[in-house]
């Protein structure tokens, strides 16, 4: 069972949380013209890495605080937890 | 080739066995293939045979990173079905179930399809409506489908909670009587020896390293064991689609995910259909061995680990117990993961790329070892006459574009959601 | 009855207290301490059942957990559970055990005939067979091998044990209380760490309980003693026995299972059967030990053939002799130990060395008590059937590859020694890279991937010094880390016996046309030909050999088989073993009850049951419940001798016709506040919200980014910046987890809070044209009147004293109203409404009627809006903007969601307006086309009108606004139904939508 750092709440373990997905998705502006490839890329298509990865959580039992999380998809071994509007 | 059969066995026998021919060669890549299939999983291996046996192009060389069969078709719960409710679904899996009735016979090795029917539990009317839908939709697509009652479902399998205990009761349920089950090794090997005899090469322990790709068109692949040249490439790895795309700049709506599965120790005969709960996300079946085979839900992130983690086991056995109570008094002899493409619309693709010479086998989510007879056949057409079949012209790629989508589940793009 | 092979004056076992105990019937006795294997030992019953392939007699191999053998079927209480292993299973007062896996019973086995006919059963024989006549398989042979496979039987009663979970942090989890374990857990405990130590067995103290060992002027065995007595005086040290930690899993969490009552005639009151234990671990020490690795030799699977340190243990803990006239065939010294413990206690062994002459102080020992050692000599074969009762033995070469003339001796045991195997089976499953360790022939921990660390035998460690030593060290640096104490307690001085090296051979070669079976894989019956043919066939992967053979895939999971396996892979193909490369190791280690995995999720408690402050009422008022998810709502009220179908109608008539009350209590609510909320609905909804005036509700749709509809409901502007919205009550927990994710990652910027609020109030809604009339009632001080309330409008009022809120909305189509107040007074509402409604012929309607309702108003519901379809295909087109962007937007427009024949709901009315059409059929041009029957459409709803007394369903049709007057046909082949319909407006009832506004 992964062992989580909520960037608010602290080691948490996983049952606490949900999972949210690739967070390098980035949803394009409101309002703004998109071509279909643009759009199509963001609502479908995944790097899936092997290795790195970063991805979103949601401390769904808990502080109810979505963040990134920075894990290997190997090992599963994870190397950071950020809010959503850091960098690292 | 040998011929496998009783006679056959029986005059080895007195020889000590000592003449048995190899099921397979390990021969060294030629330079040059017609056709490379990367991935020596189930699906890669019937594409291959297919590629021979359909369409008459032997010169082929199958390439695995580790050895054959090592995939999720030796990692799976076995389970052949084509209960679908979409048409693209619905009747490419019937190909399948076709071919599934006379695998063994075709491959003359015995694949152990067992056609003992599969069950789905209902557990409210509102259920029952819905797998009234899908069953209405397979009759219509003239596919088998049985509506049962719960007293039905009772006869059929008594172990089930029918007990006034329980938080889901039994309203009735889904049957497809001729899905079944297969013998999951015995699939891969069987595909592996009959390729093996018109002449394609298996090659393993090769690793991908990279593609050779000039002017918009395949020109061969790199590996462990060198460059090899090749007028056509096929990819067929699920679970490693991401991986190898990422080589050719693609990227694809595939996500890699954990699929546990686990089994008891073996008893005694006691259930003799597939089923599956309807409260939640378990299927059940007992193996030749005496083992009951269950699986249910992903761990739920992107993972290439072939292992997991405990509470998704512990989520799936709590549905199994709900399912069958009886199964609490039985051990967890052995657990294993497998890594599966899950795609955006829980479908599968078969498609050309837009590189020529290219083409995609992928996305196959929870039921890749079904369709493995269909998968390799359509592929097989597909990369034979460049161009799709009409049972797989659905798993298009520009489907995500299109709109076209195939959602059994209704679930969306989050793929680890069941 | 007199207990041939136990022996007095030694053993662990409590002489004063017998058990009687029951053995395919026959009833033996033992005593306290026993397990089933002793006890039947000591009884001289050695014959416990039969192999799974050729029906071989099998007996005991171990003395634990690797057992491979010893599979027995228990019933106790009642009940009966299959596949116990008599080696762990201790005795208690009355325990009944049978063997299986033979019929009629062990001693006579037809399945035996197997054996004489196994040369037509090599390794995956049934690969090549069973293939003709086609339909046999499935029909004949399946059946047939299912049969003969499996060992014990199930019972399908329900569990009516109790177990248990527990979660545990601790800076230290050491595995197992051998020697390493204890010097481990008693240095980080001194230095003031949280321990945890798990012993398997029943006993604490490992190998140091039949060593002949001196630790610290004490019997290994006393150090041992006294060492887990300190232990557990300490308040930072939890010690459990019959404890098994099965599985090491991701960032040091590691799972144990405690067995608290398999060891009594019955649970202890208010103690569960078996507890597991989740534990994370800041450190882990794996001190799992090692187990001892078969010989292998022609009919090396006869009963009476043993592990040696199998003879020992049963020796010293249980008194009791596995042979009178023992054989010890060893390539090692450890065997020595084992003979000179028989000649102790005056049994004259003789002892079969592979070795040509090895030196050390414990063959010196055996020396000098004269026991009959012969050296570069192997067992050829064990002769008996049911038991060992000679041995063909030889001389073997130099380079092992030639055997002498082959001699018979007597004996009634062989007890095997092939050196140790460490048991990493933990350290593999953290992900340690294990490396090969050539001194050994055995596999040993590599590098660490997560906190681990493997210490004594388990690390390849052999003498007891340096075990202690490195033992004592790893416990005190591990607690150094975490606790930043220094405290070192002193390394005791050790006496053992020097031993010297092993001889890498293990497998005896046949003697010239002899065709003995050498068994690799005890259980399932792989011998070394089924190998060699795996091998010769191209299978040649170690996990092809697995595979095709079964050989490591028993019940004991390969334990003493795996890496003699590697060792004949590696011999044939040539290749060192670590080329060969062994097979994943994955949890559990040992079998674990399903049950424990599971704990007391079960029966009712599967899943939680949630219902609505209004429950009893509904209960005492013959509702009849659903499930809705995981609430319960009532369906209908049951009056008389009605159905649902009766029942439901009169519900739904009296709200067309009067009025009806409904509980909405599990509808999802969210409350929002925040200057920026009219912008978040702007962008979350399809319609427009930037508008909505305090103290008015607005319907809307929400959609996924791909365009698909995620929910509806209605948002209620309670005052300037704050907001209430409803969601379904299937999405709920999505619709706020989707707000949520919005507001934080993408659109933070927004000042807006959203929390849950559908536990915080219960909901009535109050339909029908009467309904004003009790909403008077109930507010007498409020105007609800059409102008002071209008459709879509909000007021706060107060109900008996009360606060309520009061949304004018309607889900029926009818005037309707939802009241809210706080849950706590949910049912305080309800009888108020049921009390002054009476003289309106109020009733309450369930989910049913509230179907029939909606269904016939043709407004949408999750049969429609079922992941799959657009706000066009419920003909929620009106409310999608075309002025401004909202999630979703940009993929409505892809070519299959504006085709111009695309789906869209349509009403559908039987020609006969009689024939009800099932939920679920299909709408097809001809009823009897043949297969495949191209389908235009499904019946998603159907009820029967009661405004208009005919059956009335919704379907989601291909073309759907060019169908209206078509006839089809709605096809049911699952219920054998062909019904002509015609297709209508999905709008039947009140189709301008007057009634809500009136």
């Amino acid at each position: 069972m992964l062992h989580i750092k909520c960037p608010h709440c602290g080691l948490r373990s996983q049952n606490e949380f949900a999972y949210g997905g690739d967070a390098t998705v980035k949803r394009p502006e409101l309002n703004k013209e998109v071509s279909d490839k643009e759009w199509d890329t963001f609502v479908y298509l995944r790097k899936s890495p092997r290795g790195k990865h970063l991805e979103f959580w949601h401390h769904i039992s808990g502080c109810r605080q979505w963040f990134k999380v920075e894990r290997d998809t190997v090992t599963h071994e994870i190397f950071k937890t950020l809010k959503p509007n850091e960098d690292n | 080739m040998q011929k496998y059969s009783v006679f056959s066995l029986i005059k080895n026998a007195f020889k000590g066995h000592k003449d048995w021919e190899v099921a397979w060669k390990d021969p060294t890549p030629k330079a040059e293939y017609d056709v490379i299939i990367i991935g020596g999983g189930g699906h890669g291996l019937a594409t291959a045979y297919y590629l021979a046996k359909e369409h008459n192009i032997t010169n082929v060389a199958i390439v695995e990173k580790g050895w054959i069969g090592g995939g999720n078709v030796g990692r799976n719960t076995t389970i052949i079905r084509s209960n679908y409710m979409h048409d693209e679904n619905a009747l490419f899996s019937e190909l399948g179930m076709n071919l599934w009735r006379n695998m063994s016979q075709e491959l003359n090795f015995n694949v152990m399809f067992s056609p003992r029917g599969i069950i789905n539990l209902a557990h409210s009317d509102a259920q029952m409506n819905v797998y009234s839908r899908r069953g209405n939709s397979m009759r219509l697509n003239g596919i088998d489908a049985v509506l049962l009652g719960r007293e039905e479902v009772k006869k059929l399998i008594p172990m089930a909670d029918f007990s006034e205990n329980v938080r889901f009761p039994i309203f009735g349920a889904l049957m497809q009587p001729s899905a079944g089950t297969a013998r999951h090794d015995g699939v891969a090997w069987g595909y592996a020896r009959q390729a093996d005899s018109m002449g394609v090469d298996i090659i393993q322990h090769c690793e991908v390293t990279g593609f050779d790709v000039a002017n918009g068109k395949i020109k061969g692949i790199k590996t462990s064991k060198g460059n090899i040249k090749a007028k056509k490439v096929g990819l067929c790895v699920a679970g490693s689609t991401s991986v190898l795309a990422e080589m050719l700049n693609m990227t694809l709506p595939v996500e890699t995910h954990l699929l546990q599965a686990c089994v008891s120790e073996p008893i005694k005969p006691l259930l003799d259909r597939v089923v599956t709960f309807g409260a939640g996300h378990f299927y059940c079946s007992q193996s030749d061995k005496g083992e009951m085979v269950m699986g249910g839900d992903l761990d739920g992130y992107n993972s290439y680990a072939q292992r997991g983690n405990l509470p998704t086991l512990q989520h799936v056995l709590t549905e199994g117990i709900a399912m069958f109570p009886f199964l609490s008094k039985l051990k967890m002899l052995r657990t294993w993961g497998g890594i599966m493409d899950m795609s955006m619309d829980g479908s599968p693709i078969i498609d050309k790329t837009h590189i020529e010479g290219l083409y995609l086998n992928c996305g196959w989510c929870y039921g890749g070892f079904k369709a493995t007879p269909a998968s390799g056949w359509t592929f097989a057409h597909t990369i034979a006459q460049d161009r799709v079949h009409e049972l797989n012209a659905g798993y298009s790629l520009n489907r995500f574009s299109t709109g076209h989508l195939i959602d059994e589940k209704g679930l969306g793009t989050k793929t680890w959601i069941s | 009855m007199s207990q041939d092979f136990r022996i007095d004056k030694i053993g662990l076992i409590n002489r004063d207290k017998k058990i009687s105990f029951k053995f395919n019937g026959k009833n033996y006795f033992g005593y306290e301490g026993d397990t089933l294997a002793s006890a039947l030992i000591a009884n001289g019953v050695h014959l416990v059942g039969r192999s799974f392939k050729y029906h071989r007699p099998r007996g005991f191999f171990g003395a634990g957990v690797d057992e491979p053998y010893a599979i027995v079927q228990l019933y106790k209480n009642n009940e009966t559970e299959p596949n116990v292993r008599a080696t762990e299973q201790e005795l208690f007062e009355g325990l009944e055990a049978k063997s299986v896996n033979c019929w009629p019973n062990v001693n006579f086995d037809i399945g035996a005939i197997n054996n004489f006919l196994n040369k037509f059963f090599p390794a995956g024989f049934y690969y090549k067979t069973f293939m003709w006549p086609k339909s046999f398989w499935y029909k004949v042979y399946e059946p047939f091998i299912r049969k003969a496979a499996g060992f014990g039987v199930a019972s399908i009663k329900h569990d009516k044990e109790r177990y248990e979970h527990k979660y545990e942090y601790c800076d230290l989890l050491i595995t197992g209380s051998g020697p390493s374990g204890l010097a481990s857990a008693y240095a980080a405990a001194k230095n003031g760490a949280r321990v945890i130590l798990a012993e398997d067995k029943p006993r604490f103290g490992g190998s140091l309980l039949t060593s002949e060992v001196n630790i610290g002027n004490q019997s290994g065995k006393e150090w041992a003693e006294n060492i887990v007595a300190e232990l557990k005086e300490m308040p930072n040290v939890i010690v459990k026995n019959r404890s098994q930690v099965f599985g090491y899993y991701d960032h040091n969490m590691l799972v144990m299972s405690e067995r608290l009552s398999d060891h009594l005639p019955k649970s202890k009151k208010y103690s569960p059967r078996q507890r597991l234990w989740y534990i994370r671990a800041k450190e882990v020490v794996i001190s799992s030990g090692s187990i001892e690795r078969p010989l292998v030799f022609g009919n090396n699977d006869t009963p009476g053939v043993v592990l040696s340190s199998a003879a020992k243990e049963y020796l010293k803990v249980y008194g009791v002799l596995v042979g009178r006239n023992p054989l010890i065939f060893t390539n090692n010294d450890s065997g020595y130990e084992t003979a000179i413990e028989f000649k102790k206690n005056g049994i004259w062994p003789v002892i079969l060395d592979t070795r040509s002459n090895p030196n050390s102080e414990v063959i010196d020992e055996a020396k000098r008590m004269g026991i009959n050692i012969k050296f570069s000599y192997v067992v050829v074969a064990a002769k008996g059937y049911k038991k060992v009762k000679s041995a063909e033995i030889a001389k073997i070469s130099e380079d092992k590859k030639d055997l002498g003339q082959i001699e018979n001796i007597n004996c009634d045991c062989i007890c095997v020694s092939g050196f140790w195997t460490p048991t990493i089976h933990l350290a593999s499953q953290s992900g340690n890279k294990t490396k090969f360790d050539k001194e050994i022939d055995a596999f040993v921990p590599g590098q660490s991937k997560q906190e681990e660390t493997t210490v004594g035998s388990a690390n390849g460690i052999f003498t007891l010094e340096e075990t202690l030593k490195t033992s004592f060290e790893t416990g005190q640096e591990l607690s150094k880390k975490i606790t930043k104490n220094d405290n070192k307690v002193s390394i005791p001085t050790v006496v053992e016996k020097k031993l010297t090296k092993h001889d890498k051979f293990w497998c005896v070669p046949l003697p010239e046309g002899k065709k003995y079976k050498r068994f690799l894989d005890f259980q399932n019956d792989v011998v070394v030909t089924d190998v060699e043919l795996a091998l010769r066939e191209g299978y040649r992967s170690i996990e092809h050999v697995k595979r095709y053979t079964t050989l490591g895939m028993a019940t004991d999971q390969g334990k003493t088989s795996n890496l003699n396996g590697l060792q004949l892979v590696s011999n044939v193909e040539n290749k060192v073993v670590p080329a060969v490369g062994h097979t994943t190791f994955r949890p559990p280690y040992t079998p674990v009850t399903i049950g424990a995995i599971v704990g007391r999720e079960i029966g009712k408690h599967s899943k939680p049951t949630r219902k609505s402050p209004i429950h009893l009422w509904h209960e005492k008022n013959n509702a009849v419940f659903v499930d809705a998810g995981v609430w319960l709502r009532p369906r209908y009220y049951k009056q008389r001798d009605e159905g649902l179908f009766e029942a439901s109608k009169r519900e739904a008539e009296n709200v067309r016709k009067n009025v009806g009350v409904c509980d909405v209590t599990t509808l999802g609510k969210i409350d929002i506040k925040g200057p920026d909320v009219a912008e978040f609905l702007n962008r979350v909804y399809t319609n427009a919200w930037l508008k909505l005036p305090v103290g008015k509700a607005r319907y809307g749709v929400m959609l996924r980014e791909d365009g698909i509809v995620m929910d509806d409901g209605t948002t209620t502007r309670i005052s300037e910046n704050h907001y209430h919205m409803t969601t379904t009550t299937a999405q709920a927990a999505n619709v706020l987890s989707h707000l949520e994710y919005y507001l934080q990652i993408v659109w933070p910027e927004l000042n807006v809070n959203v929390v849950s609020t559908t536990e915080q109030w219960a909901g009535a809604a109050i339909a029908g044209p009467k309904s004003r009339n009790v909403l008077q009632k109930l507010f007498p001080d409020t105007d609800v009147s059409n102008e002071g309330l209008p459709f879509m409008g909000y007021l706060e009022g107060n109900l008996f004293g009360v606060y309520a809120r009061i949304f004018r909305i309607s889900f029926s189509g009818e005037l309707a109203y939802e009241v809210n107040v706080q849950s706590d007074n949910g049912n305080f509402m309800w009888e108020k409404i049921i009390e002054i409604g009476k003289e309106f012929s109020i009733q309450p309607y369930g989910t049913e009627a509230l179907s029939t309702l909606r269904i016939e108003m043709g407004h949408v519901a999750g049969s429609e809006l079922d992941g799959r379809t657009i706000p066009y295909d419920n003909g929620l087109q009106g409310l999608v903007s075309k002025k401004k962007d909202f999630i979703g937007k940009r993929s409505l427009n892809r070519s299959a969601f504006t085709a111009e024949d695309r789906q869209k709901v349509v009403g559908v009315v039987p020609l006969d307006k009689k024939t009800s059409i099932p939920e679920g059929s299909h709408l097809v041009k001809e009823a009897k086309s043949k297969l495949p029957n191209p389908k235009l459409g499904h019946v998603s709803a159907s009820c029967w009108s009661v405004e208009y007394n005919n059956p009335f369903s919704l379907a989601i049709l291909r073309d759907g606004k060019n169908m209206i007057g078509e006839k089809l046909f709605a096809l049911s082949p699952l219920k054998n139904k062909t019904i002509p319909v015609e297709i209508v407006s999905s709008h039947y009832v009140d189709p301008k939508g007057e009634r809500v506004r009136s």
